[in-house]
């Protein structure tokens, strides 16, 4: 069977499923008139399970379309780079780490260029960022992180 | 309390200076966001959520409401100008209304739009208050049998009405129910599928979650083929309709909000079958059919007012059930939660200043609408031509920031990034991530449900069918899905859902 469209989902929901129930059936399972914690998970993911053999056996005997193509550079890039704003938002505080986010991701597109105008432009919107989110908004994040000197 | 005194609470809470303003700002931040092609409603108000953190409840569900609207209707322009619908309801526009855009009729098609949708507005928030106390009434008479019925027919909607086939959109509504089961188990205490991290004990938080699978997942996608996306804007030209315009509009407009206030108290998802049958029945009793899909102003004002008024009404299950109609409405919740509000029949009774509150503020968001976007119409029509390699780094960092301020916790960072890829995939593999969405709300409330019946039935599962309110919600699901399985209708379906991915 080539990787198809209904091939891939069917894998994903029978593994899903699979991996589901096979958790919940450690949980205790009760009685219907008193449910325990793992009832409905085995319920659901029986069904889970079920769907995606049926999905796989529609692939199986209609077929499904391929799946395109992908581009790789832009689904590394970008979850890498919201993962590093997740690392540094304490550490470097909000502006700088918005602005590591904001060149970062724009490093994913395939008409990414560096240029003083595009760099200033990102300097200025982390500026308005942190003025926004934190002056302004009052959200609990700091401006300098611990990873700066001059922070607090 | 009658609806006149009501109405004068509520008009009272959403008039305060600072109430009417953030109803302002949350317009026009939704319209301004809601505009850039590429970001649908979900995305809109889950990047603009962490605007309303800091506000009193009462601002912020004003603000909140008024983003919803704003960023419907910001939907709009984009698919009169751009030929893009930012979500299934309006695709119905792109037909007739992109069509009037390219005779340089751009202008009219948006002010058809915006008076249809006022109107539309306008009539269903009169029926919010008339019909809201009522139901609220009702829904406190309902057994957790009745309300199990009602989640499972909402689901079977969704799933009707997704695009893409039935078996898939069932496999994304479970896939949402064992990702709502993450967490504590509210009745035994017992921890299900955290792999001991004390970070998933409160569960996945669900705006994290849609964040990252329509928000996220949408970046993703459309960054897969950057050189075919080299869409065109129509210019806006005159704006006001003229006085044929406005013969051909009225009826249209009245009979649109018709449907779509009935149609949208449905759970699942009125508001896409209000758009599609207001056009469709447009089409079939016009005397001038052929003009149809060829920039018929009828086309416009009808779908647009359907839409608007199912929008609206669609607040009525959540209001009084607690139960989300879309997934849009299931954010509406999710973004209440974290403002500490349950959404449930209590909510009248207890909070009626914010019950009215909202229900007034719908209205004054719908004038400030009509107010804000026909002058401001050249502004949104710049802003849709920002390229998009500028705008999805300002997205990735609005989406990141909106979600950790949620908890203030890098966790649900990395949980967003995670579903980002999960929704990319999605794409990928051509399934319609709105079921899992609707059921990741639902899906929780239904084993709470089943749970309680159970137990005061003794495991007796034929409840469900001696109780003649759960039957009669059950007969209707039922109908539903033979409905979709008779050929007439599997090729209405297919034809209407194709276009709206």
């Amino acid at each position: 069977m080539k990787a198809t469209q209904d091939v891939a989902l069917g894998v994903f929901f029978a593994a899903i499923g699979i991996v589901a129930g096979a958790i919940a059936l450690t949980y205790p399972f009760g009685t219907p008139s008193r449910m325990g914690p793992g009832f409905f998970p085995v319920i659901i993911s029986v069904l889970m399970t079920v769907t995606g053999m049926a999905v796989l056996l529609r692939a199986y005997r209609a077929g499904s379309p391929a799946i395109e193509p992908i581009t790789w550079r832009s689904v590394v890039i970008i979850p890498l780079m919201i993962t590093a704003f997740g690392l540094t938002i304490d550490r470097l505080g909000l502006p700088l780490a918005v602005l590591l986010l904001v060149v970062g991701t724009a490093a994913a597109s395939v008409k990414f260029e560096l240029s003083w105008k595009a760099a200033a432009g990102a300097a200025i919107f982390s500026a308005i960022c942190a003025l926004l989110f934190v002056k302004v908004l009052g959200l609990p994040i700091p401006l300098a992180g611990s990873w700066l000197p001059f922070s607090g | 309390m009658d609806i006149f005194n009501g109405l004068m609470l509520g008009l009272s809470t959403a008039t305060t200076l600072s109430n009417f303003t953030y109803c302002f700002f949350g317009v026009f931040l939704g319209t301004a966001v809601g505009v850039l092609p590429g970001l649908g409603p979900i995305a809109t108000i889950s990047m603009l959520l962490p605007f309303t953190f800091g506000l009193p409840v009462d601002t912020a569900l004003i603000m909140l409401a008024g983003i919803f609207y704003g960023s419907q209707y910001g939907g709009s322009t984009t698919a009169i100008l751009m030929n893009l619908p930012g979500e299934a309801s309006s695709v119905v526009t792109t037909l007739d209304g992109h069509e009037m855009a390219k005779q340089g009729k751009a202008g009219r098609a948006l002010a058809a739009a915006a008076i249809g949708s006022f109107f539309a507005g306008t009539v269903g928030t009169l029926f919010i208050a008339v019909a809201a106390p009522v139901l609220a009434g009702l829904a406190l008479t309902f057994g957790p049998a009745e309300y199990f019925s009602l989640i499972v027919l909402g689901l079977v909607t969704s799933m009707v009405l997704t695009s893409g086939s039935l078996l898939t959109a069932f496999g994304m509504a479970l896939l949402g129910m064992i990702f709502g089961m993450v967490g504590t188990d509210i009745n035994s205490g017992f921890s299900r599928y955290t792999f001991g991290s004390a970070n998933l004990l409160d569960g996945l938080d669900f705006v994290v979650i849609a964040t990252g699978v329509f928000g996220l997942g949408d970046v993703l996608a459309n960054l897969q083929n950057e050189h075919a996306r080299a869409a065109s804007v129509a210019p806006v030209s005159r704006l006001y309709p003229t006085r044929e315009d406005w013969r051909r509009m009225t009826a249209p407009i009245l009979r649109g909000t018709g449907i779509g206030v009935a149609l949208g108290i449905l759970p699942g998802a009125g508001v896409l079958l209000a758009s599609f049958s207001a056009y469709a029945m447009e089409k079939k009793i016009s005397r001038r059919p052929e003009e149809f899909g060829k920039g018929a102003i009828e086309g416009v004002a009808a779908p647009e007012a359907a839409n608007n008024a199912a929008a609206q009404t669609c607040f009525i299950p959540m209001l009084t059930l607690g139960l989300p109609g879309t997934a849009t409405m299931a954010l509406m919740i999710g973004a209440l939660v974290v403002q500490g509000v349950q959404p449930g029949p209590e909510m009248l009774t207890q909070q009626p200043a914010l019950f009215w509150g909202l229900v007034v503020s719908m209205w004054i968001g719908n004038l400030l609408l009509l107010l804000l976007n026909l002058p401001l119409v050249g502004m949104w029509a710049k802003l849709i031509a920002v390229p998009y390699r500028y705008l999805f780094p300002l997205i990735c960092v609005f989406t990141a920031i909106g979600v950790y301020s949620i908890n203030n916790n890098v966790f649900d960072v990395y949980l967003m990034a995670l579903f980002g890829l999960l929704g990319f995939f999605f794409r990928k593999v051509g399934a319609e991530p709105a079921p899992l969405i609707l059921a990741l709300i639902l899906g929780p409330m239904a084993e709470e449900y089943l749970r309680r019946t159970l137990l005061i039935s003794h495991g007796d599962a034929t409840v469900f069918f001696t109780s003649p309110v759960s039957l009669g919600i059950l007969a209707i699901t039922v109908l539903l899905l033979m409905s979709i399985l008779s050929p007439h209708f599997r090729k209405v379906r297919e034809e209407g859902l194709q276009e709206a991915d």
